[in-house]
């Protein structure tokens, strides 16, 4: 009865220290995150004024990406629109071959991800450095992030120290993370110098004005595009709103549902190339989020502002990790995602879902994230996706259920079952004993019990 | 290659219902009854080093003390007569590199975060990130208490480019240990000018 995440969490679990510093590590950042909410009278409303601004936004997106890819061109840069992940590869490096680009130094982006562009670019003799911290670690690594916003989580420093000392050279043995942050420190300082081009993704895009917003800590995006004078950024279409009104609301939130920090430490406004002969281009990205918009039961996943706080308060992605999900972002959003994507492809993650629904509870967009993967789940049968062996019991339960003889017969069947052999019981054929024992049946059930008491009180 | 009339009319098409913006009339942000005392506590928490001075001309003898091994200075700003670089005439943002502390100024501070608006005035916007340490001058009067008011008040210059910046750079991606330096600077000192 497993799915490809249960499978995979199976695996996960296996080392059962690890799960458990996984699960504490996460829910340290979500009670990071409470701290923040609760800090602010006004939390609740805030969530419930980006939810309206996304929903209004995405409901008049064809006239605010318009505003914006004018404002953007007035200003100077110059915007490209990418029809898909194929299409979205050619275009950036389409601008690096006319550069004559051998370097890209980058910040992060879920959506060069979501095109697999790195590798697109590397095979066209580009080289492509990761300047975030945890990207550039998974990157030496040959991984794939773990999470949206701390992709490299998932390693100790240990792993990092081992990885450090075959790659850059570090100290052997010399595990501290003050240390080992230096190092990349130093190492990523000479990529930023000798970089031809930097590329961003965007948290914002903003209509009003053009401009891209990309937040940081580290202030790695500012660095990658603070010296190269020829400037990437990507942003998918649905990640424009209209104006700084709106920008104030996402920046109070933002920071605060991911990391549990006030703002990030940096807010960067790039609105055009560097003074000097630099060049900003935009690249808009669809790649499927227009017919999204389209779904009536999950256009919402377009309110998203990739802050992980699902994630990192999901029971599941606690105690399974970023890995067990066969999309490339995992949790409730990836869960989503992923079916949006490709139904047939990635339904082996929407198991991965306890209906807790505390993600909605988290999501500083509201989105029902909890109550979709409910609805995906009602839509794998008709898809075809719905496992064989549990839709068969459901079939033979319906009827017996539907049937009050066979119901009283099955349940006055069921002590029998204790006498069987417990191999056969326990055995792999029953799913419902896999990781825990058969229970043991009563003589009589409980209907039947009840009656007894019903009429004894009566009796009285 | 796609094109926006496709994409744009794609999008049109898959709009169901037009949904209205909502006012944030009713939203009763925090407002600090001294934004000024609690942007120094949030700035602190941020990781910063929070200075008071009367005036810019004081900036130069606070850094001396605050970085008192520090060699190159740099800075575009007339008052920091200290500066060896100057950002707006060095011929490359690579030559920023190995730049001790560099000065700029900010032009609005958030006390609910700690972010100091800085807009690029100079030519080579690195000195913002590339030094080991900066510093930020900050007019006192200018620090409201939260992000709408302070989206209601700034503007990206003609440069092109302006950023909020709350604290020295920062990450926790080695076993999530939160470790200050990570890209940019490693440390930050806000010197608020208390007659501007």
């Amino acid at each position: 009865m497993s799915t490809s995440h249960s499978r995979a969490a199976g695996k996960f679990l296996e080392d059962s220290g690890y799960a458990k510093w996984h699960d504490n590590t996460f829910w340290g950042v979500r009670a990071k995150r409470d701290t923040m909410a609760f800090g602010l009278d006004e939390w609740e409303r805030l969530r419930e004024k980006a939810s309206e601004i996304k929903q209004h936004t995405l409901t008049h997106i064809d006239r605010y990406l318009e505003q914006f890819a004018d404002a953007a061109e007035r200003n100077g840069a110059i915007v490209h629109w990418a029809e898909d992940a194929d299409d979205f590869n050619r275009i950036v490096y389409g601008i690096l071959a006319e550069h004559d680009v051998k370097k890209l130094v980058k910040s992060k982006s879920m959506l060069t991800e979501e095109c697999e562009m790195n590798p697109y670019l590397e095979e066209r003799g580009i080289e492509v450095v990761e300047t975030d911290l945890g990207e550039r670690i998974i990157q030496l690594k040959g991984q794939h992030p773990s999470h949206i916003v701390m992709p490299a989580t998932h390693l100790s420093n240990r792993d990092v120290c081992e990885l450090f000392e075959k790659e850059l050279g570090t100290e052997p043995g010399n595990d501290d993370p003050v240390y080992l942050t230096y190092q990349a420190r130093l190492s990523l300082r000479n990529e930023f110098l000798t970089a031809d081009a930097g590329m961003t993704g965007a948290n914002f895009g903003v209509a009003s004005t053009g401009e891209i917003v990309v937040c940081t800590n580290e202030g790695n995006a500012d660095m990658s595009t603070s010296v190269p004078k020829l400037q990437i950024s990507a942003i998918g279409l649905e990640k424009i709103i209209p104006d700084y009104e709106a920008l104030s609301v996402f920046t109070r939130l933002l920071a605060r549902s991911a990391t549990g920090q006030p703002s990030t430490v940096f807010t960067s406004h790039f609105a055009k190339g560097r003074p000097g002969g630099g060049k900003l281009h935009i690249v808009i990205v669809d790649n499927g989020r227009s017919h999204w918009l389209a779904d009536p039961d999950h256009w919402q996943m377009l309110r998203c502002i990739r802050c992980g706080a699902c994630m990192n308060t999901c029971p599941v992605y606690r105690w399974s990790g970023g890995y067990s999900y066969s999309y490339f972002i995992p949790g409730p959003l990836g869960v989503n995602l992923g079916m949006l994507r490709d139904p047939h492809r990635y339904s082996g993650n929407v198991s991965a879902c306890t209906l807790c629904l505390s993600c909605q509870c988290v999501c500083p967009v509201k989105i029902k994230l909890g109550d979709q993967i409910y609805q995906w789940r009602q839509k794998l049968d008709d898809m075809g996706e719905a496992n064989k062996e549990k839709k068969r019991m459901c079939m033979a339960m319906e009827k017996v259920m539907g049937s009050v003889s066979l119901y009283n017969k099955a349940t006055s069947m069921l002590r029998y079952v204790n006498s069987l052999p417990s191999a056969m019981v326990n055995g792999s054929l029953n799913p419902w004993a896999y990781g825990h024992k058969m229970m043991k049946f009563p003589k009589r059930p409980f209907h039947e019990m009840i009656k007894d008491v019903e009429k004894g009180s009566t009796d009285k | 290659m796609g094109n926006r009339k496709d994409i744009i009319e794609r999008c049109r098409e898959a709009i169901a219902e037009r949904l209205p913006r909502p006012s944030l009339d009713d939203l009763r942000p925090t407002v600090y009854a001294d934004p000024l005392e609690q942007f120094k506590i949030t700035s602190t928490a941020m990781g910063s080093r929070v200075e008071t001075a009367a005036s810019a001309s004081e900036a130069d003898a606070i850094i001396r003390r605050a970085y008192p091994d520090a060699q190159l200075i740099a800075s575009a700003l007339p008052e920091i007569t200290i500066a060896t670089r100057n950002p707006d005439t060095v011929e490359s943002a690579q030559a920023l590199n190995g730049t001790d502390v560099g000065v700029v100024r900010g032009t609005l501070g958030v006390a609910e975060n700690g972010c100091i608006w800085v807009p690029q005035t100079m030519k080579e916007r690195d000195v913002c990130f590339i030094s080991e340490n900066l510093v930020v001058l900050l007019p006192a009067s200018c620090v409201v208490s939260n992000m709408h008011e302070a989206y209601a008040r700034v503007k990206v210059p003609e440069s092109g480019y302006a950023t909020f910046i709350a604290g020295p750079s920062k990450t926790a991606d080695i076993a999530q240990v939160l470790v200050t330096g990570a890209q940019a600077a490693r440390t930050m000192t806000v010197i608020l000018l208390e007659n501007e």
